[in-house]
């Protein structure tokens, strides 16, 4: 019984070509605006993470508890050297570096800037973020002269320096609080499309930063570079409590930027709603299509129900009709969805420049697969269909075979 | 009433069928008491509106009537629920309908052994018996034909082998000749006819076919929802 019923099915599908076709390709796009919504949210947040992890913040920081919100230059990390000589020896370390950061004034010969001045150890800086690569003009100090300083291209703009061009910051040492103030040539022009990097912040060698502060060799930040990104986001490891102690923090990117995770998180909600809306449009076309289709055939429908098909026979015809739209459809959403992502995961989507969720993308979007993609959203596409049907299902089961014969005429 | 439980096959008592047409109630049949025997060849005759197609779908249970009761096979239609009325038209009546009403996406063979997968019958028995009843209805090898592959005779020959196939009680047929020429409407009574005889199943028809009028052994005239005749030959 259930292959007839799957065979009258399948045949009164096929039976409308063009209708069963318009019907399909509109789930069908449904189905592979999913797969590629989700392949591209994957994409997008892989790279937001590698964006704000790979530019400046690192996997993970170390900091003296409370500069995070006081900013204040005295409060360097605690045993700097020993939190060094650890680090060194973690395995799951990639690479660190040190820095300082500091508020100050910078000024040219034609005009002056507010800017946070940060001091880098080029030789390790450049594994923990893009500003090497972000160089338009000049180097990040490759020459050993002390006074080379690295500026944005926006901030060059404001203070009209080029390449070579004097210019002078002034910050406030720790301690005293007095002001200290030193000269310094233009030796590297970078661009970031991050607003804030590109005009407020000038890097300087780690040691003339410390000098500037009085700090000695302590330092404010340790920005650290796991092995894995995955370690990271893992706050059960015990690298946290290790390095959160001695009046130190260690964060993991995911404290340092919330709001990403939380955005993240977010998305995945707009990602169900999204799938939500697409499938209530869809559903009410899957309706629209088994009732033409239902009515076109109502006397076949009486006479079925007149030779003893009972309510629920018919009511099964109606939802294998559905499964089979829905199996079509599923196999032309497979495919578009397949081609449509792996395109794009190919060539990628051009959002640089665009800040999303508090980040600027740096690179293009790769949308990316996964094999659940091939599996959530299809399963819930026939779920979806099959329940679509069931109102046209229920709308036959309780139909009497006399009306069933009488409307068709 | 009283009735012969190994003779008669449809008993219909006071059965009153009133249809709300937009509001104003029209009697398509007006208080029909009458006994169909086991085996009858019956035509149920009268002009357009005369309930003749009502009647039909009373006795068999395809709708209710406002007031009356009717048995069949000894059991009242009324008081069966949904499920144990569809399995009850499925073993007791075979429908044979005026524009044949095949289900176009089915084969010849599936078409007439739907019934069979209905009531369960197995697979071996059901190829034999379609097989069987597609020939004494004069079709042979078109098992795996669409009907609309067939001409309208053969395809009322194939509704017909539909409607024996799961050897009913009755058969009801709606104006079976409506749609057919002269000569294949005859050949179809003549069949019909013959296996009356050979099954003793009971046919009853509604038409309007004086051929079917004149091949009837029993002739019930409706008129305004009314018995006005009732002759048997």
């Amino acid at each position: 019984m259930f292959l007839i019923l799957i065979k009258l099915a399948w045949r009164n599908i096929l039976r409308n070509k063009r209708r069963t076709i318009i019907a399909s390709i509109a789930i069908s796009i449904g189905l592979a605006a999913l797969i590629f919504g989700d392949a591209f949210m994957i994409g997008m947040m892989e790279n937001l993470i590698k964006t704000a992890t790979d530019s400046f913040i690192g996997d993970a920081q170390i900091h003296r508890q409370g500069f995070r919100d006081t900013q204040e230059v005295s409060m360097t990390i605690q045993e700097i050297d020993k939190v060094g000589a650890n680090l060194a020896k973690e395995a799951n370390v990639q690479y660190f570096t040190r820095r300082t950061f500091a508020s100050g004034m910078i000024a040219s010969s034609a005009n002056r800037s507010a800017i946070n001045l940060v001091g880098v150890q080029p030789s390790t800086e450049k594994f923990l973020s893009q500003i090497d690569d972000a160089i338009t003009e000049g180097v990040f100090f490759e020459k050993t002269n002390e006074h080379d300083i690295v500026i944005g291209s926006k901030l060059a703009e404001i203070l009209e320096v080029e390449l070579g061009d004097k210019v002078v910051v002034t910050v406030v040492q720790a301690g005293s609080g007095d002001y200290f103030e030193d000269w310094f040539r233009v030796s590297g022009i970078y661009y970031f499309a991050d607003t804030a990097m590109n005009s407020g912040m000038a890097f300087v060698r780690l040691k003339k930063a410390q000098q500037m502060l009085a700090i000695g060799n302590n330092v404010h930040e340790i920005a650290i570079k796991f092995t894995s990104t995955e370690y990271g986001q893992n706050k059960q490891v015990p690298f946290w409590e290790t390095y959160s102690q001695h009046g130190n923090e260690a964060l993991s990117w995911t404290e340092i930027l919330p709001q990403l995770p939380k955005v993240f998180a977010m998305s995945e909600y707009s990602k169900y709603i999204m799938g939500i809306v697409l499938f209530g449009v869809v559903i009410f076309g899957i309706i629209n299509t088994l009732f033409m289709s239902l009515y076109e055939r109502m006397f076949e429908y009486g006479v079925l129900r007149a030779v003893g098909t009972r309510s629920f026979g018919m009511a099964r015809i109606i939802l294998f009709e559905a499964g089979a739209l829905a199996i079509v459809s599923i196999v032309i959403g497979v495919i578009l969805g397949f081609v449509l992502t792996a395109v794009f995961a190919n060539v990628g989507l051009d959002y640089t420049g665009n800040e999303m969720m508090g980040v600027t993308v740096q690179e293009f979007i790769f949308p990316v697969l996964t094999i659940e993609q091939f599996i959530i959203y299809p399963v819930a596409v026939f779920v979806f269909t099959i329940i679509a049907g069931l109102y046209p299902a229920w709308h036959v089961a309780k139909m009497s075979p006399v009306d069933a014969m009488r409307r068709s005429f | 009433m009283e009735q012969n439980q190994n003779t008669d096959v449809i008993v219909t008592e006071s059965v009153t069928k009133v249809y709300d047409a937009d509001g104003i109630p029209v009697n398509a049949l007006n208080g029909i008491d009458l006994t169909i025997q086991s085996g009858e060849f019956t035509a149920i005759v009268g002009p357009s509106g005369s309930g003749k197609t009502t009647f039909l779908n009373i006795i068999s249970g395809l709708d209710a009537p406002t007031e009356g009761k009717v048995w069949l096979s000894g059991k009242v239609l009324s008081e069966m629920g949904g499920n144990e009325l569809s399995d009850f038209r499925r073993d007791n009546i075979g429908f044979i309908f005026q524009a044949y009403n095949l289900i176009p996406v089915l084969t010849v063979e599936e078409n007439v052994e739907y019934i069979m997968l209905l009531a369960g019958v197995p697979k071996s028995e059901r190829h034999d018996r379609v097989v069987a009843m597609l020939e004494s209805v004069g079709l042979k090898d078109v098992e795996d034909r669409l009907p609309t592959q067939l001409s309208g005779g053969q395809q009322q020959r194939v509704a017909i082998a539909r409607a024996m196939v799961s050897e009913p009680t009755i058969i009801l047929a709606d104006e079976p000749t409506a749609n057919l020429d002269s000569k294949t409407g005859s050949d179809l009574l003549e069949m019909m006819s013959r296996l009356n005889t050979e099954t003793g199943m009971t046919f009853i028809f509604s038409t309007h076919d004086p051929m079917v009028m004149e091949s009837a052994k029993r002739l019930i005239t409706l008129r305004d929802g009314q018995i006005d005749t009732d002759e048997t030959k």
